[in-house]
This record gives C-alpha cells, structure tokens and sequence, in this order.
C-alpha cells in the first residue's frame, strides 16, 4: 500500500486552497481557525511557503488574552481553537511569547461546571444527564459545560506543550489529571465517548467514531485505565466500513497511537488505511479542507509520526 | 430659577427613560415585537401511510393546492438529520425530502439546496451517508450543505428573547429565497416537542456556537427557538410524520405510526397543528405560545385546513413525566 502519492496529491489540493488571506475556510473564502491548524499540520513537512504564510496569520489573530477564536472576523473571546492553535505552533517549532499566553490561558479555561453554584444544580436540581460535575473539562465557547471533543483536544496540547518542554508546571500537571478525570468520568457504559456524556434520561448513549478516538489519543500513557481496553477494542471493531474520511481518519489516528497494544489493532491499520484512500478518491471534491487535512495527518500517521500523539 | 427648573426636567426625564425601560422589561418580549402574524394561515394534512416513491405526487399535489410562486427563487430544505441509530426513525425520512426537492423544481423552483448542522454529531458526512440521505441526493443531483460548516453571516437578531444582539448564521442559509423547515414529528426531552421551529435549531452553525449549539442551550432553548425564528423566517413547512416518535425524543423514543404528512404556509400554524395531532396542548409549549403572539397563528379560526381535518379524538404521545400535562385528555 503506497501512502505518499495519495498525502501528494491531498496536499496539491490543500496548497491550491489557500486564500486570500493566507489561511483556509472549511469550505469558500471565510478563513477560520481550525482548517487552518489542521491544514498547517498537514503541510508541516512540505510546503514551507504556504506553512510560514499561514503560521503568520493565524498568530496575528490571537486575542489579548492569550486565546484564539474560531473564524476570522469572530469576536474576541477565546475559544476552544485556542489547543488546535497550539499544536500547530508546537508542531512547527515556534517558540514565541504567543505559545506561552496560549498555554496559561488553556490552563485556566473550564467548562461552567468549574463553579461551586453550577455545581451544586447540577447535582441537585439539573441531573437528567448523569456525570460528576467536580471533573470538568474544557468547553466549546466560553461560558458553557465542558464536553468531550475540547477536552481532549486540550489535553493533547497540554501534555505535548510539557513533554516539549514549553511548560512543565504543577498546575499544567494538575489541569491535565482534572481533565482526565472527566474524560473516564463521561465514557459510555460499554466503553467508547458519545460527544458529551455516556447517559443522558437513564439511557447509555452509543460512541462516536470521532470523539472516541479523540478521548484515547488524549489517554495516551494511561492505558490501564478501566474501560480503556473496551474503548479501544470498541474503536477497532466499528471502525471498519465507516462511510465517512472524518472519522475514518481520526480512527486511524488514535490506532496508530496504540499500534503495538496488540497484533489485532495494528493489523486492523492497514485495512483502514486503504479504506480511507478509497474515501478520499471518492470524495475528495466535495468534503472540506479540515477534513482533507485530517486524511493527510492519519495516512502520515501510517508510517511516519502522528502530530496527536502524547509522547512521555 | 432656571436653574431649578432644567435640573427638575433633567431628573424627570431620567426618571421617565428608567421607567420606561423597566416597564419594558416587565412587558412580554412580543409585545415590543412586529406582528407578522399573516391573516389567515393554511395548513394540509396529508395521510401517507409508508415512505415511498409515490410521496412525490402526493407532496406536489398537496404544495399545488398553496399556489407559491417559486419561480427563479432558491429553496433550502432543512431537514431534521441529528444522528443515525440503526433501525429508528430519528431523522427526517430521505424519501420524503428527495419528494419535496423533485417537487419544488417541478414547481419552478431555480435551486433547490438541502442544508443541516447536526447538534451532536461533529461528522454530518456520517450521519448523511448512514441515514441514506446522501445516496439519495446524490441520485437526484442535490446538493448538501453542512451548516455547521458554512460560510457565516453576521445578522440582526429580530427578537428579543435571548438578549443576543447579533447572530452568525450560515450564508446558504441568509441568500436562501424560500427556506422549507422539513421536521421529523418527535416529542423532546427538553422543548416538549421537536417540529419546525424547533427543527431551525440546525442552522446555527457549530463553527461559533460548538457542539449541541451549547451557546444558545444556555440562553434557554425556547427563547433560542423564539430569536432564532424570528431572524431566519420559515416561509414553509413540510413536516414528516409518516412514522413519528414519542416518549424519550429526539433520540431515544419509540416510533408512533401517525402516517401524515403536514404542509403549511405559517411555521406556528403548522406546529400547532402537529401538536394537535400528537395530542398535545400546543399552547402549553413555551415556544410555540409565545410565537402565536406574533410570529405565526395558533388558534384555530386564523388557522384554514385545506386538507384533512385534525382527526376528533387522538391517543396523546407520550411524554416524559414533565411534559405529562401537555397530554390532552380524551
């Protein structure tokens, strides 16, 4: 199975996407900040010109208080973006002052539960969804719960912001124990993530191929977690025949990280890379740039390094 | 002396602007808000007792009778497509949605776009691709535009419900000239019921309000529907209750054979109408009651049946215990 010509022609079509404004939109000509990151990954190892030009401008969009928002022209409160930012940066070696704001303002983000009074009602009066509110995460948009896709996201950036030595301090230590914490707390009764939480009303809700894939590249290293291995297993056993590069990809992704838990997931890595060359033949045109972008990083991640990975 | 009399003028008229500010605060929201309650609204109910090829006359026989001038103009359907549960009806049906865009073109219509963004589901070509939905245009040569994906515009909000100013919304969906609300008839743990108005939840792209729209869940979900409604104006429904769902909608129900199909020019005449057809008080959903006050009409004499008649006595959906008293007794 030949990778490198199918990740070539993805980033031909990524390159020719560039806008105006030295950055990508999903789909058209609004620039917005996670195609953009994701895109900047995608082209880290080839396309320099395109790569500095991008780095350049999403950098400059970075708000006063250290955060980033989710489009070009949003307004200025940080968003969850702000961790795809980060391994984006991370990921291209800069080391600037803006990495560091970056870092402290993801290490006091917290989804609303955060306060003792939301807390308390959610406990008591607010319970139809069941999770333990003292383990919260990190929420879409300032303001709101904590749910598992920015979770996990910031967990990634947090653990590789330390393990490349951007920051190593108690308190990122501590923030990233919390955040795992709810991420176990909120997986669903037979292992895997649905987006938030694993019951809601009494009823356990079934995982989604992409969250739960993102969950387990944010466990990386704590493999003896209970519910890991039937997460895991989960991921390899529904993944095959997935119709859809997104979550085909990101499926790949979180089995590249684990390839050598056992023969079975990494034999499964193969059959799911060439269904995901297969997906992105057929849908190339009509999917949007991050997805795309996505599809280079997990078929990249194949044989070479994968950009989500936690390495201790 | 004149002094006096400026400072005593400064004061009354401070006094008058707080007054007045906090009567208006008291006040109901829409009485502070246009009425664009049409006189009359009109409704047909359409009996189709399976999903099949033949939804297609029976919609464009039914839209006929509302005579709607389509011609040159750009119709977005908006589906309800949340998530794809293997063996439930949760989404709105591919057939019934591949009828309405057959019949709108036959109808004159220049385009015909079918635009969602799914609450929960991050991956909307998943859910689109398992839910059949994708074949289904594709076979038709439809477009799909994910909204939660789109390019945004910044709009107004013509309502006052949330206190939000300004709303991102998709572009597909402010360039639209007609947009057709296609909700799949389901009761919510949440709203009480689910049907057009609620259905609008799904223009609200996840680009800026996150993944379920937490933004506006914490603005309050019937004051979200309310702002949402108002600033993105339904101009037709086209409601899927072939195969409907009660109980622990939208997801987790059971399915409750209604076989019908409901068309409407007015997104509150037509939840209304739903609602009645579930056996459910529609007054006593905060949304769709406040929404009777001037975004739509409830009542029934403002409200002309072209088709069937709501049927005399209808076995009320379940509910989850805290809607119990929207259950009209029979």
């Amino acid at each position: 199975m030949e990778t490198a010509p199918v990740i070539r022609t993805l980033q031909e079509t990524l390159e020719s996407r560039q806008s105006r404004g030295r950055q990508w939109g999903f789909v058209g000509d609004q620039d917005a900040v996670e195609p953009t990151c994701l895109v900047i990954l995608a082209l880290r190892h080839h396309s320099s010109a395109y790569v500095e030009r991008a780095l350049d401008a999403v950098g400059n969009l970075q708000n006063k208080d250290g955060s980033w928002p989710a489009f070009v022209g949003d307004e200025a409160e940080g968003c969850w973006t702000t961790a795809l930012v980060l391994l984006s940066l991370m990921a291209a070696r800069q080391d600037s002052p803006r990495v560091n704001r970056g870092i402290q303002w993801l290490l006091e983000a917290r989804g609303r539960e955060a306060n003792w009074l939301w807390r308390w009602k959610l406990r008591t009066v607010d319970n139809n969804v069941q999770f333990d509110p003292g383990k919260f995460g990190w929420s879409w948009f300032a303001g709101t719960t904590s749910w598992l896709v920015p979770t996990a996201f910031a967990l990634i950036a947090l653990q590789q912001a330390s393990s490349h030595g951007f920051c190593r301090s108690v308190q990122l230590k501590g923030r990233v124990e919390l955040g795992i914490s709810m991420l176990l707390d909120r997986m669903c009764p037979g292992g895997g993530w649905n987006s938030g939480n694993g019951v809601a009303f009494g009823v356990p809700l079934a995982p989604h191929l992409d969250a739960t894939a993102l969950a387990l590249l944010a466990l990386k290293g704590r493999e003896r977690h209970r519910g890991f291995q039937a997460s895991l297993q989960w991921l390899v056993n529904h993944l095959a025949g997935c119709p859809s590069p997104l979550s085909m990809a990101w499926g790949i992704l979180a089995i590249a990280a684990y390839r050598d838990v056992s023969p079975e997931v990494r034999e499964s890595l193969h059959g799911r890379a060439e269904e995901l060359i297969y997906l992105t033949e057929q849908t190339a045109e009509v999917v949007d740039n991050a997805t795309l972008a996505i599809c280079v990083l997990a078929l990249e991640a194949i044989t070479a390094d994968n950009v989500f990975e936690v390495r201790s | 002396m004149m002094d006096l009399d400026r400072r005593r003028l400064v004061i009354s008229a401070a006094g008058l602007a707080i007054g007045g500010a906090a009567t208006a605060r008291l006040l109901p929201e829409e009485m502070l808000l246009r009425d664009r309650r049409p006189a009359r609204s009109r409704v047909a109910i359409l009996s189709a007792e399976q999903y099949s090829e033949g939804l297609t006359n029976l919609v464009l026989s039914g839209l006929r009778e509302f005579r709607l001038t389509l011609r040159e103009k750009t119709v977005l359907l908006k589906p309800n497509l949340v998530e794809y549960i293997a063996g439930v009806e949760v989404n709105t049906n591919p057939l019934l949605i591949g009828a309405a865009a057959e019949a709108f073109l036959k109808l004159g219509a220049r385009r015909v776009v079918v635009g969602e963004g799914p609450g929960h589901q991050r991956d909307t070509y998943l859910v689109l691709a398992e839910s059949g939905l994708g074949a289904r245009l594709h076979s038709q040569q439809i477009r799909f535009v994910d909204l939660n994906r789109d390019e945004l515009c910044n709009v107004p909000v013509k309502a006052t419900y949330t206190g939000l100013e300004q709303l991102w919304l998709p572009r597909t969906v402010v360039a639209s000239d007609f947009i057709v609300s296609m909700p799949k008839i389901k009761t919510h743990h949440w709203a009480g019921v689910t049907l057009s108005m609620k259905n609008m939840f799904g223009i609200v792209p996840g680009t800026k309000y996150g993944w379920p729209k937490n933004i506006l869940h914490w603005k309050g979900i019937h004051r979200s529907i309310l702002d949402i409604c108002a600033t993105a104006p339904i101009h037709f429904v086209i409601a899927d209750g072939v195969i409907a769902m009660e109980g622990n909608g939208p997801l987790h129900g059971t399915h409750r054979h209604l076989g019908k199909i409901v068309l409407a020019d007015d997104p509150v005449a037509a939840d209304f109408t739903c609602a009645r057809l579930m056996g459910l008080n529609p007054s006593l959903v905060w949304h769709l009651d406040r929404a009777a006050h001037f975004l739509g009409n409830g009542s029934p004499g403002r409200i002309e049946l072209i088709g069937e008649q709501l049927p005399r006595q209808v076995a009320p959906f379940d509910v989850m215990p805290e809607f119990a008293s929207l259950q009209m007794r029979l």
